[in-house]
């Protein structure tokens, strides 16, 4: 088949391009060790009963390091009463520089959750445990917000990361 | 419908400048890119109105604005994803594809009865779409995705049933249609507009499959009351195995103009009709093992399955890449053959004020645009940087609200007066339209894409959303402010359709030319269809086997309760 000269020349110069796209997600997975959300545990929203979903909360793995258990349903967030009572959007505190995974799932449709100004942005889906870390470098209250759709009250959905 | 050339005289050839459109095909025809623009009137009337509540500053000015017809926001918002990017397209396809085929093979089709059968289910479909929306507005909120446990009224899933229906006879329609000619005219190619919407129509066969499955055995019996429990993660798979084949089931329609009519239209011809097959190929057979790509945030995917599919969807950008070059050397012979000199000069010597080819051309800046957003979201780590966020519905209105809408839009410029017998009613009022969408579209997907940035979610009535900060508030109104401009372009559009179908003053003058010779330098290799579908059906099973095994192997059996929008379970 004729292919034009410079056609050749744009479809290698693609070819490259595509090439280093390839390996700089590659590097991103190996070299630094950014990673996906991926399968970590199945529940059943009906009985939480002797799951960490029972009693939502943060838990302290010393070394700086935090485990935070969240639960989503409409339209709040729930991460136990150390952020705040029932029914008002919840205030994660966590002190600066720690290194903190984030479990969440949820009690009825699918949620999201996404901290503002940090790489974390899950799908949180009943029935599935959706899992994160994030380093939090920075002082300051950042927003978790519930960004996918999830009935009347989605646009209400949120909560916040409370850095001290 | 009968077009042999031989006996037009006892035929009622309706007497076309270069081309003739034949009383039966002109009703299917019209009756199909009718009804897919009476759906988009609607769907997209509710577009600036989303983009007015979405903007604090609108919600502050005006507290008790509601949306027309659809007053409540995920009313409009589920009437809007279904109208535009199901119906409208999905119905115009069928019928553009019927033109194309009937025109570029200047044959008849297998079967006229079929066709008008699908329409009907079509049309059905729909009505039962905008029914249950007006009259359960709050229960059918569960948007164009429809994911469960999130579940509608059963007339909500038996629409859109009824809608995919029309679109296999359509496929059926027309990859028999091109068999019966390559019978009758061994060792020639098939005409290149033919040939794109078979490999666009066997995709649609196959990734329907998906959808199929979700929608008769998950979603159907859950409204239904047959079964009570549902699983989400499996019918997010099931959902994206159709996904992303969908964009392209959309786009390929529009390259179908841009490589076929266009070419003619902006006054030369197309540059390498041999590589636009192999584009064509590329996008079937590339389209299906890629969706994952939307599901890079969910927690049942591993991170294996992901990285296959973020592979395939670098290989699917090239057909796009090579379109970029041949309708680019295409547009720049044809400008230099108009007098366009140096470098860009060309550019400037293009027909901008025919409103079809600036329409076409407009939609191609757009793409520019939406696809290099689009080569952001497909890397898998700054995907979670915009994934859910506004960012995301400002990349696709510069590819389905941009490239794909507008060219429908521009082949409607040609198509609408050819069905209706007379001019088109105001090409300054089409040409303000096609600008003023340009315009409309790239700003809304700038402010979109900066409000996402700053955090701002999707999918979301965030005019009264208590968490936003001042940079995202500021972009939702930039928003808005693009909601005027294409409040205005919609109101253009469809006056100007409307009165054109009222009869213009003006007789029927300029329709384009339509190529109906396949080149013979193609390799017959192309035209080796069971292979290139086993090609497709092999890569889908490798690529998606290990994703499904997942996710039934997550079910546990189905444990999840059903609910409605209002936040209460389903009884
Ligand atoms: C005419 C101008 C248009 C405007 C101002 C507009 C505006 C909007 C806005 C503001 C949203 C986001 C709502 C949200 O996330 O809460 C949206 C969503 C959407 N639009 Fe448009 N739109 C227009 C035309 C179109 C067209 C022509 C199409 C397709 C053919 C389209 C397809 C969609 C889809 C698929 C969604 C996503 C719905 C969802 O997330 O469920 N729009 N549009
Ligand atoms: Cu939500
Ligand atoms: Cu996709």
């Amino acid at each position: 088949m004729h292919i034009d000269r410079y056609e050749r020349a744009w479809l290698t110069a693609v070819g490259i391009a595509l090439g280093a796209f390839a390996a700089a997600m590659a590097a991103g997975f190996i070299l630094f060790g950014i990673r996906l959300p991926s399968p970590v545990a199945r529940i059943n929203p009906n009985t939480f009963a002797g799951t960490p979903y029972a009693n939502p909360g943060i838990k302290s793995l010393g070394g700086g390091r935090y485990e935070v258990f969240m639960t989503a349903k409409m339209w709040s967030f729930d991460a136990g009463r150390d952020s705040g009572p029932v029914g008002v959007p919840p205030r994660v505190k966590i002190p600066r520089g720690s290194e903190v995974t984030f479990y969440v799932t949820s009690l009825d449709v699918d949620h999201g959750f996404y901290i503002e100004g940090h790489a974390i942005n899950l799908e949180v889906i009943p029935g599935q445990v959706a899992r994160a870390t994030v380093t939090f470098m920075q002082a300051g209250e950042f927003n978790i917000i519930c960004n996918q759709y999830c009935g009347v009250g989605h646009q209400v959905m949120y909560g916040s990361v409370v850095v001290q | 419908m009968q077009l042999s050339k031989e006996t037009p005289a006892v035929l009622p050839v309706l007497e076309l400048p270069r081309l003739a459109m034949l009383r039966d095909e002109r009703f299917l025809v019209g009756a199909h890119i009718i009804t897919a623009f009476a759906a988009l009137s609607i769907g997209a009337l509710m577009g600036p109105f989303q983009a007015f509540h979405r903007a604090p500053a609108f919600v502050e000015a005006f507290p008790d604005a509601t949306i027309p017809v659809f007053s409540y926001y995920y009313q409009a918002l589920t009437a809007h994803g279904t109208l535009n990017a199901l119906f409208f397209t999905f119905i115009f396809i069928s019928g553009f594809s019927y033109f194309m085929v009937g025109r570029s093979l200047r044959r008849k089709l297998w079967s006229l009865p079929l066709a008008w059968a699908g329409f009907g289910a079509m049309l059905v479909g729909l009505l039962m779409m905008l029914f249950v929306l007006v009259t359960e507005p709050q229960r059918s909120s569960v948007l164009y995705t429809f994911y469960p446990p999130l579940i509608a009224p059963p007339t909500f899933y038996l629409g859109l049933v009824l809608l995919v229906l029309g679109c296999w006879i359509t496929a059926a329609n027309v990859i028999v249609t091109a068999n019966l000619w390559r019978k009758e005219h061994p060792g020639e190619r098939l005409p290149l507009a033919v040939f794109a919407a078979v490999a666009n129509h066997w995709m649609f066969i196959v990734s329907s499959i998906g959808v199929a499955v979700e929608v008769v055995f998950l979603l159907l019996p859950a409204s239904l009351g047959i079964i009570d429990r549902t699983d989400p993660q499996l019918s997010r798979v099931l959902f994206w195995f159709f996904g992303h084949p969908l964009v392209y089931y959309w786009l390929v329609p529009a390259y179908i103009s841009i490589y076929t009519v266009l070419p003619q239209q902006a006054g030369g011809k197309l540059f390498s009709d041999p590589l636009a097959r192999v584009a064509f190929l590329m996008l079937m057979i590339l389209a299906l093992p890629t969706g994952v790509h939307h599901l890079f945030a969910d927690p049942g995917v591993s991170e294996v399955n992901k990285a296959i599919h973020t592979f395939f969807t670098l290989l699917v950008s090239i057909p796009s890449f090579m379109t970029a070059f041949n309708i680019g050397a295409t547009l720049e012979r044809a400008g230099r053959a108009r007098g366009g000199k140096g470098l860009f000069g060309w550019m400037f010597t293009q027909k901008w004020t025919d409103p079809s080819v600036a329409a076409q051309l407009v939609a191609l800046i757009l793409f520019i645009s939406g696809g290099i957003s689009g080569i952001i979201n497909a890397s898998a780590q700054l995907n979670i940087t915009v994934h859910n966020t506004s960012w995301v519905p400002g990349h696709f209105h510069q590819t389905v609200g941009g490239i794909v809408a507008l060219t429908y839009i521009g082949i409607a410029y040609w198509l609408i007066p050819m069905i209706r017998g007379r001019a088109l009613f105001s090409k300054k009022m089409a040409l303000a339209q096609v600008y003023t969408w340009g315009l409309g579209m790239m700003l809304f997907g700038h402010t979109m894409a900066e409000a996402g940035l700053a955090g701002v979610p999707r999918r979301s009535l965030t005019g009264i959303s208590p968490f936003l900060d001042e940079a995202s508030k500021y972009w939702l109104n930039g928003a808005a402010i693009s909601g005027v401009i294409l409040l205005i372009s919609v109101t253009l559009l469809f006056t100007n359709l409307v009165l054109t179908l009222a009869g213009s003053p003006k007789p029927l003058a300029d329709v384009p030319e339509i190529q109906t010779k396949g080149d013979p330098r193609s390799p017959m290799l192309l035209e080796r269809w069971g292979l290139w579908v086993g090609i497709l059906a092999v890569l889908t099973l490798v690529a998606w086997a290990p994703v499904f095994a997942e996710a039934i192997s997550a079910t546990q059996g189905f444990q999840i309760l059903r609910f409605l929008p209002t936040g209460v379970p389903m009884p």
